[in-house]
């Protein structure tokens, strides 16, 4: 997490305000805007995510020597890339996914399979679905005790939802003997397939036979969402916060656990749980949304970073963030036109039930009934149980403005 | 510092910056007229201490003399990962160092010059910053080729990129500099003003030290057509001979001069000693506004090669511009020439007031002091 909150905490008092300020203002004057030129040398430009020190950067620092060391030999090169895409992932930083790109990019074609496992990580990063399957599918055939890359390309079934060819994948999980790996995959086939219910009993119970932190923070999860789903906000909550007592940043946990609030209708709770993490991009937007849901002057300063952010992306060709912007433009900036553009084309490559909604919301907000036709469909051939998308695919269908 | 400055100062202060995670980009500046490169290269201090090591301390902060200590380091190896091409191969230097925020943190920005074998043709660029390190890595460029502005981005698989010259549109340029004539006009409050000022009592007439409304439109008509293009006619002439650099004036005489027209255009409202022949003030006052107008354009720069078409383009959006106030203005002073509220209110509280904004500016310009305006 970067250090963002570096001035003000409740504990400054009125006049430490004042004096940070009188020195803020004699020490960078137009520190703003324009380009400068700092006047001392001991003006802190920018602090690091991480000091030389600490346990993540020491780690970081052992797998890159160890890969320079042997800068031909695969094994540890693809240690360094894994490592740096798990960081990308617990912190929603892209720079560290960039960084496992350039590892990876080192060695040519044919690539190994340990190495070629981790590209089709990057690549469904990018949203390169196809490029994704294509190495999972490499990775399997060249060495079978590679199995997590079935569990990849069932997530991208999933994603896609192509249901059917993500039972396929969990099937070679549990032939492979792959229990855990079998049971997650299997659960949220059953879960984005509609039937709630079997999806959750089977999550629990792999869950109760998994020890690993970082898939029992999966597992939890995804039972949380599950449950939320299920109509169940009690039990959603216990799963929810038994995953966050784990400790461990996960940017997709929070994400969801935002969600869950927000539609809750515990804005508060959003703004202490998400404190800290503007930095990310996904949980920016649930801060946004709550405090602007409860009126604050500060929502219009975190939508605006947000809105400076999507067209950051966009300058750099960047089109991995429409199902966010989507619920930007239609929630914090009611444009539902952009909105509903954007959620259009978002579920023509994603179609998890997070991009069903916002392609509900968008449509029923531009009246447009046609647009949502695909969710809808989605509704019906999945018998998705969730009674929110259930009602809002109703809403969509009668094309009323609202 | 400008009150306004402070005011964005505090505020930041008291709410910190929302920076975010984002990959990382470069924002490549350069603008290359003929064989001369200016530009300007800004590169995020983490990625600097990413491939370079900055953190000399490793207490997690860079300091401007972390920064400073390794400039000729960073400017090695930035400059090793550039390369420009335009009749050969360019000389690219780095002329200044200064720092700057983006929203993801703090840049070093490199301030680049040089030179190039050819003043014209293609011109070839090859960027290979990061790319080692970071797959993600993309420089956002913006070029201005002999004035032509053109945009890329830079990428592992697009290192290198070809940029055609020559090839300006003619009217797109024309169109350019018409729309910032019309804009600069309307964030021009010292023209607006004036302009004002001057149209205020066009639809009154001063008759026996009593001002009253004029009996026709047509009266006040005539009167504004007579105003507009006489400061028209006049800020033309001295705009193109500025642009053109024929005559050059301090700018601090330009700025002066403009603001004490707008105080006696205001005073002349309320006490009148021209009356009839405002159009004559319009002219001679207009021929001030119009160096004012060349130093914007000066700021805008004017390519060499369709120097007349730009400078008639931006004039004519100037008119345009102004063309669009007076449409508004008059249709609606017109119709409440005869209540006390345009009288009182607008006229004479109107003037009042511009009066004492010009006053100040005036003051300001005159003894360079920064007393109100940001």
């Amino acid at each position: 997490m970067l250090p963002i909150t570096l001035g003000i905490d409740d504990r400054l008092t009125a006049f430490q305000i004042f004096l940070a300020s009188l020195a803020f203002l004699v020490v960078a004057p137009d520190a703003l805007a324009a380009p400068r030129k700092p006047l001392t040398d001991s003006e802190v430009l920018e602090r690091l995510p991480q000091r030389a020190a600490d346990p993540v950067a020491r780690e970081l620092g052992e797998l890159r020597a160890a890969a320079a060391s042997a800068s031909t030999n695969p094994v540890p090169a693809a240690r360094l890339a894994q490592a740096y895409f798990d960081l990308a992932l617990a912190r929603g930083d892209p720079r560290y996914v960039g960084y496992a790109e350039a590892v990876v990019a080192r060695f040519g074609e044919p690539m190994p399979a340990g190495l070629r496992q981790v590209r089709g990580l990057l690549r469904q990063y990018r949203h390169d679905f196809d490029g994704a399957l294509a190495d999972f599918a490499a990775v399997v055939a060249a060495d079978p005790e590679l199995a997590e890359a079935h569990a990849w390309r069932a997530a991208i079934f999933l994603v896609r939802a192509d249901y059917g060819a993500a039972e396929q994948e969990c099937v070679h999980l549990e032939r492979l003997g792959r229990k855990g790996l079998a049971g997650g995959c299997r659960g949220l086939a059953l879960a984005y397939g509609g039937q709630l219910d079997a999806a959750a009993r089977i999550l629990q119970k792999t869950l109760e036979s998994s020890t690993d932190p970082g898939n029992r923070l999966w597992l939890l999860t995804r039972l949380g969402e599950v449950a939320a789903w299920s109509g169940k906000p009690a039990l959603a909550e216990r799963h929810f916060r038994d995953a966050l007592r784990l400790g461990r940043d996960d940017v997709y946990l929070l994400a969801a656990w935002g969600d869950f609030l927000l539609d809750s209708g515990r804005n508060d709770e959003v703004l202490k749980d998400l404190a800290g993490w503007e930095a990310a991009d996904s949980l920016l937007l649930r801060l946004a949304e709550a405090e602007a849901k409860l009126g604050r002057s500060n929502a219009s300063r975190l939508a605006q970073a947000l809105a400076d952010r999507f067209a950051a992306a966009r300058a750099r060709g960047d089109d991995t963030h429409m199902a966010e912007e989507a619920r930007f433009r239609l929630r914090l900036r009611k444009d539902v036109g952009a909105a509903l553009r954007l959620a259009v084309d978002n579920y023509r490559v994603q179609r998890e039930p997070r991009d069903a909604r916002v392609l509900l919301e968008a449509a029923i907000a531009a009246g447009d009934a046609a647009a949502a036709r695909p969710v809808r469909d989605w509704l019906e051939s999945s018998g998705f149980e969730d009674a929110v998308l259930r009602r809002l695919g109703q809403e969509s269908a009668l094309g009323i403005r609202r | 510092m400008k009150w306004r400055g402070w005011l964005i100062a505090l505020f930041l202060l008291l709410s910190p910056p929302v920076l975010a995670h984002k990959a990382s980009d470069s924002y490549l500046m350069l603008d290359v007229q003929g064989r001369e490169i200016t530009g300007q290269w800004d590169i995020a201090l983490r990625d600097i201490d990413f491939a370079l090591g900055l953190d000399v301390d490793g207490n997690g902060e860079i300091t401007w003399g972390e920064l400073r200590a390794r400039h000729a380091g960073i400017d090695a190896w930035a400059l090793g990962r550039l390369a420009l091409d335009r009749g050969g191969a360019c000389e690219l230097q780095v002329a200044d160092h200064l720092v700057d925020s983006h929203t993801d943190g703090a840049y070093a920005v490199l301030k680049l010059a040089g030179r190039c074998p050819s003043s014209a043709g293609e011109l070839k660029l090859n960027y290979r910053l990061l790319f080692d390190l970071d797959g993600l890595h993309r420089g956002l460029l913006r070029l201005g080729l002999d004035g032509v502005t053109q945009t890329a981005v830079l990428a592992p698989d697009r290192s290198e990129q070809r940029f055609a010259a020559g090839e300006v549109s003619r009217l797109a340029q024309f169109g350019q500099y018409l729309v910032e004539g019309i804009w600069h006009i309307w964030i021009g409050f010292d023209h607006i003003l004036f302009l004002l000022s001057l149209l205020l009592p066009a639809v009154l007439v001063h008759e026996a030290r009593r001002w009253r409304g004029v009996a026709s439109f047509r009266v006040a008509l005539v009167e504004v057509l007579w105003v507009v293009t006489a400061f028209t006619v006049a800020h033309s002439i001295t705009l193109s001979l500025a642009a053109l650099g024929l005559i050059e004036l301090p700018s601090r005489l330009v700025e002066a001069a403009i603001a004490a027209s707008v105080v006696l255009a205001a005073a002349n409202n309320l006490k009148p000693l021209v009356e009839r022949r405002r159009w004559l003030v319009a002219f001679c006052f207009g021929l001030i506004h119009g160096f004012g107008f060349a130093s914007v354009l000066a700021e805008l720069g004017l390519p060499q090669e369709t120097l007349v078409l730009s400078l008639l383009g931006f004039n004519l959006g100037v008119e345009i511009g102004q063309l669009a106030i007076v449409a508004v203005f008059l249709p609606v002073a017109y119709l409440l020439r005869n209540t006390p509220f345009y009288r009182r209110g607008v006229f004479v509280g109107g003037s009042l007031a511009t009066l004492a904004i010009a006053l100040v500016w005036f003051v300001e310009r005159a003894f360079d002091l920064k007393l109100i305006s940001g």
